[in-house]
């Protein structure tokens, strides 16, 4: 690139290789000297195709060959508006059509070939599809953010990775030494033959031995958080989709006994071996009366204060006999 | 003779037998039973290549539908022609034996010279060729697409298989890359002009195929397209070329962009290091480029060539590779590391920008395969220590076994001289590589070597600048003409016509006369292909440990990813690297069992026990605790010892009955129980 020379003060670019090259919409290159003169004199057209330009226009060559520049900006352009993804299609043959007709008019614009009709064209397309365009925009930004934030995640794993594998490696050497260190202590002041001493040293050693072979077995890459979520999975921060449902209605079940029913748990002491007295007050049953009737609630244990903290009634094991009771008596045969 | 192995009845084309061939072929017997892979250790020289040979055809025969064929994988052309000579003779004995003409066929693929018709390997038993017909990506869909599920595979002197992988994955890109990119891509625009002038219709016929989706015939194979991308679904396979790369002139303005992005990074003035993620993100933001055109594009591109009927491919070979790379950094995102810089560590004041891309992980390349074919051996003279292969390449084996050399008389002696007569540590630590001690004293231990060891001496060194610096010095002590004054000393070179000539005279010098001295590199040529039979070598000294290049950036790169992928450390895997070098460069003196020779350590870091474990058992087995950290003197006195010994006469008799059997002896009760101690599990 340094062998380039600007068109107009060819001279310059060798002499003075820290001399930036510029390039514009026509695909024209000149350097930033140039480019200030011709502007200082008022005329904005290039030197090589006098196409009428704007100071702004001028952009910082990055690439040997102009016309790659030129494509580069057309195409990003373009590509602001043509910004359809591959789920809005709904099949791939389609899809490629699409990405083969924005390459048709990316090279249209830079060969200069049509240029009116597809700008037109492009025109027509962007105002037909103005919110696809807006929302697809800011579907791009955020997958560019969410990319960003992993890779930084994955930095910083890979770094506390690498500063624990050191200060574990650190630790095991500590550890070793202060089990030689303590063997010639023991050496020095333990009143034991040294044969003992040696073997427990050996055993100590082979323990650490152990230990450090487990912990490098253990140690897995850690590629699950905790709930179950692989790192490196995008997570969609759209709000999760309200499913509407039918509200669920408690239905008793009954069953069909074609007999007489059973007893309420309420009625249980109005009702007995002598008929329902339930819709009779308890005034008019004459003592006589309720001597004779047992009610079934008589045939069951009464509870004990205990029990009645507890929650349990006697009623409850009287409606619960009798349910049993009534239910064996007229089976429905389906 | 015949042998039964575990109910399977062997010919084996010689009448005796070693008892650890016996037992090799007992091992691979289990792993083929199990159906699973095998990582098998078995010291050099003693008959690998017969016995798995003779045990895998037998096992062919004998299972037709178990095992379809045998891919015998083998590292340079001249291991290929070695195991064509053995097959040549299994086959005759199998023809003398059974009287019938045997129906197998057996193919070598060696070179472009001969290459094979693709039909024939769907008939052939046994195929032989290079690793990269199987590991490279690129290459593997062209040659071994047809290739069947129930064969076994064989990789034999594997020990450097995992660098294999990383290579067949990584790519270089220099400037000079790039400008022979443009002008073939200048070419292509050209030629697409000029046949739209003439011919349209071809290209117009592509274009509709493309929009189809429709694959070439030979392409769209299950086969070959798993062996070429491993880690990608099936729907992503099959899926059409993107239509942004569908006209021709779309794709060339394409690569055009991509080729002018990669100029601009090579601009740097800094050392830039990145994953491939954030690589393509950049791509994105600078050139406005996808991930998925780029995955397309070596598939593209073939396309196109085959369109535009371009002939002479080789011309094309920058834009190949560029093509290459684009597919590799679009499709794996993890195990890849983007290394730019802008000049080289060793000349820092030469302006050279290159674009490593290297992958870190080779079981990405060898994954397709043990997935593939039901039964993988990995075999060679050094794997120790074997459990580190299972975790690197990332399979898990049915069987890790290492053996042993049974011995009528110990033929080798290892000894690890730690210090001169002086007393000095001696050691090719960097930080006493300028000691003027320390080279003296490997300067007085290679002059007593030469002095009492007949023949030919070999020495390695840990790379070409220490060499040089150890050998001017010894010039300037004068170490060099008393060495001179009992051989004559041979110097390896960075130049293969140097090296081969120097080889040449270095063997004639061998045959007649005193002898001479070999001074090579552990890395090099010499230590890699070269075998030193007999006379030729009858000492090997290692001076040093030869550690790879540290400060390399890769290197550090890939360290890094082992740690945090493997939880190998960085310090056990470049041991283990330095000791399977140091071990290959021992091990070429001794090929066969009345070969005999000396393998002197001289460094004192050998005698620790982290070096020491990594070498292979069949050299360990043979080093007591009287051989470690000696002196020079001590080392003269066994050596002398040692070689008076071996230059008695030892015949075939012998050997008989302890390391060499015969078929009766083999059945025998003991013989069995000793050889079941000979293979330890890992």
């Amino acid at each position: 690139m340094d062998d380039q020379g600007c068109p107009r003060c060819k001279t310059t670019k060798y002499r003075n290789p820290s001399l930036k090259l510029m390039v514009n919409v026509c695909g024209h290159t000149l350097c930033e000297n140039c480019v200030e003169m011709l502007f200082v004199r008022g005329s904005g057209n290039c030197v090589q195709c006098d196409t009428p330009l704007r100071k702004s226009n001028f952009r910082l060559q990055l690439f040997e060959d102009p016309a790659i520049d030129k494509e580069v900006e057309i195409r990003k352009k373009v590509l602001k508006i043509y910004n359809k993804r591959d789920f809005d299609f709904p099949s791939l043959r389609e899809y490629n059509d699409y990405l083969e007709q924005v390459e048709e008019i990316v090279y249209n614009l830079t060969n200069n070939v049509d240029v009116e009709s597809t700008k037109q064209m492009m025109e027509h397309y962007q105002r037909e599809n103005r919110d696809i365009i807006q929302r697809n925009k800011a579907k791009l930004t955020r997958e560019q953010e969410e990319l960003e934030e992993l890779l930084l995640l994955e930095q910083q794993d890979s770094q506390q990775r690498r500063l624990e594998t050191l200060q574990e490696e650190k630790r095991q050497l500590q550890a070793k030494r202060k089990s030689k260190q303590a063997l010639l202590d023991e050496l020095e002041n333990s009143q034991l033959p040294a044969s003992i001493l040696l073997a427990q040293h050996k055993d100590r050693a082979a323990q650490l031995e152990t230990q450090i072979e487990k912990q490098k077995q253990s140690v897995k890459p850690a590629t699950i958080f905790s709930t179950g979520i692989l790192k490196g999975q995008t997570v969609s921060l759209a709000p999760v989709a309200h499913i509407e449902e039918v509200l669920y209605k408690y239905q008793p079940l009954h069953i069909e006994t074609f007999g007489p029913p059973v007893p309420g748990l309420e009625q249980l002491d109005r009702i007995g071996c002598r008929g329902d007295f339930s819709a009779v007050s308890r005034e008019t049953l004459t003592p006589i009366i309720q001597e004779v009737i047992t009610w079934y609630l008589n045939h069951v244990r009464t509870a004990t204060p205990q029990d009645l903290a507890g929650g349990y009634t006697s009623g409850l094991a009287c409606h619960r006999a009798l349910q049993d009771a009534f239910s064996g008596l007229f089976p429905s045969l389906i | 003779m015949k042998l039964n192995i575990d109910g399977l009845l062997v010919y084996f084309p010689y009448d005796y037998i070693y008892p650890e061939q016996y037992s090799y072929m007992l091992e691979l017997k289990r792993t083929l039973d199990a159906k699973g892979h095998g990582v098998l250790e078995m010291p050099s020289g003693t008959g690998k290549t017969i016995s798995l040979l003779s045990l895998i055809v037998a096992y062919q025969r004998t299972y037709p539908l178990e095992v379809t064929k045998l891919i015998y994988c083998s590292r340079t052309v001249p291991e290929i022609e070695k195991v064509i000579e053995e097959l040549r003779k299994l086959m005759e004995f199998y023809t003398k034996e059974t009287g019938e003409k045997n129906n197998f066929l057996a193919l070598a693929l060696s070179s472009r010279k001969n290459l094979c018709i693709h039909p024939e390997i769907l008939h052939a038993n046994i195929v032989v060729y290079s690793y990269h017909y199987l590991l490279d990506p690129k290459i593997a869909d062209l040659v071994s697409k047809e290739l069947a599920k129930k064969s076994v595979v064989v990789f034999d002197e594997a020990h450097n298989i995992d660098n294999v992988c990383i290579d067949s994955m990584s790519v270089n890109i220099t400037r000079r890359t790039l400008d022979r990119c443009q002008t073939n891509v200048e070419t292509l625009q050209n030629t697409i002009q000029r046949i739209k002038e003439t011919d349209a219709a071809k290209l117009r016929e592509e274009y509709r195929r493309l929009v189809e989706g429709l694959k070439e015939a030979n392409v769209a194979r299950e086969t070959d397209i798993y062996l070429s991308n491993p880690v990608l679904p099936d729907e992503i396979l099959q899926e059409a070329v993107p239509g942004s790369i569908r006209t021709a002139e779309h794709f060339v303005g394409f690569l055009k962009r991509f080729l002018e992005y990669l100029k601009a990074r090579l601009r740097i003035h800094h050392v830039v290091q990145e994953s491939s993620p954030q690589f393509l993100k950049d791509i994105y933001e600078k050139v406005c480029i996808d991930r998925k055109p780029l995955r397309f594009c070596a598939e593209r591109l073939r396309s196109l060539l085959r369109t535009l009927e371009i002939a002479d491919i080789a011309d094309f070979s920058a834009v190949t590779l560029i093509s290459n790379f684009a597919t590799l950094v679009s499709t794996y995102s993890k195990g890849f590391t983007i290394i730019i810089e802008p000049f080289e560590d060793k000349t820092p004041t030469i302006v050279n920008p290159v674009l490593h891309f290297s992958c870190m992980d080779p079981s990405i390349a060898i994954k397709p395969v043990f997935e593939r074919f039901q039964s993988v051996i990995i075999t060679s003279g050094t794997l120790s220590p074997l459990d580190i292969y299972p975790r690197i390449l990332d399979f898990r084996p049915v069987t890790m076994a290492s053996f042993t050399m049974t011995l009528a008389r110990t033929c080798l002696c290892p000894l690890i001289v730690g210090r001169g007569n002086d007393q000095v540590a001696m050691s090719s630590k960097f930080e006493t590589r300028e000691d003027f001690a320390v080279i003296r004293n490997y300067g007085n231990l290679l002059l007593e070597m030469s002095a009492i060891v007949p023949d030919g001496i070999v020495a390695f060194f840990t790379s070409y600048v220490y060499m040089e610096n150890i050998v001017a010095s010894w010039y300037e002590q004068g170490i060099l003409e008393n060495i001179q004054r009992n051989k004559l000393i041979f110097i390896e070179t960075q130049d293969a016509a140097e090296t081969s000539m120097a080889l040449e005279k270095y063997q004639e010098a061998c045959e007649n006369g005193r002898g001479a001295i070999l001074l090579s590199v552990a890395r090099g040529k010499v230590s890699e292909g070269i075998d030193f039979v007999h006379h030729f070598g009858r000492a090997v000294i290692m001076f040093g440990v030869p550690y790879v290049y540290t400060q390399s950036r890769i290197l550090k790169a890939r360290l890094e990813y082992l740690r945090d992928q493997f939880q190998i450390r960085e310090n056990d895997f470049l041991t283990f690297d330095a000791m399977r070098h140091a071990a290959q460069c021992v091990g070429r003196a001794i090929r066969g069992k009345t070969d005999y020779g000396l393998m002197i350590f001289a460094d004192k870091r050998y005698a620790r026990a982290d070096k020491r474990g990594k070498l292979p058992r069949w050299i360990q087995e043979h080093i007591t605790d009287g051989s470690l950290n000696l002196t020079i003197d001590e080392t003269v006195q066994l050596s002398k010892h040692f070689l008076r010994q071996m230059a008695q006469p030892f015949r075939r008799e012998d050997q008989l009955g302890l390391s060499l059997l015969t078929l009766e002896q083999l059945q025998s009760e003991e013989m069995l129980q000793k050889i079941s101690q000979i293979a330890q599990q890992v």
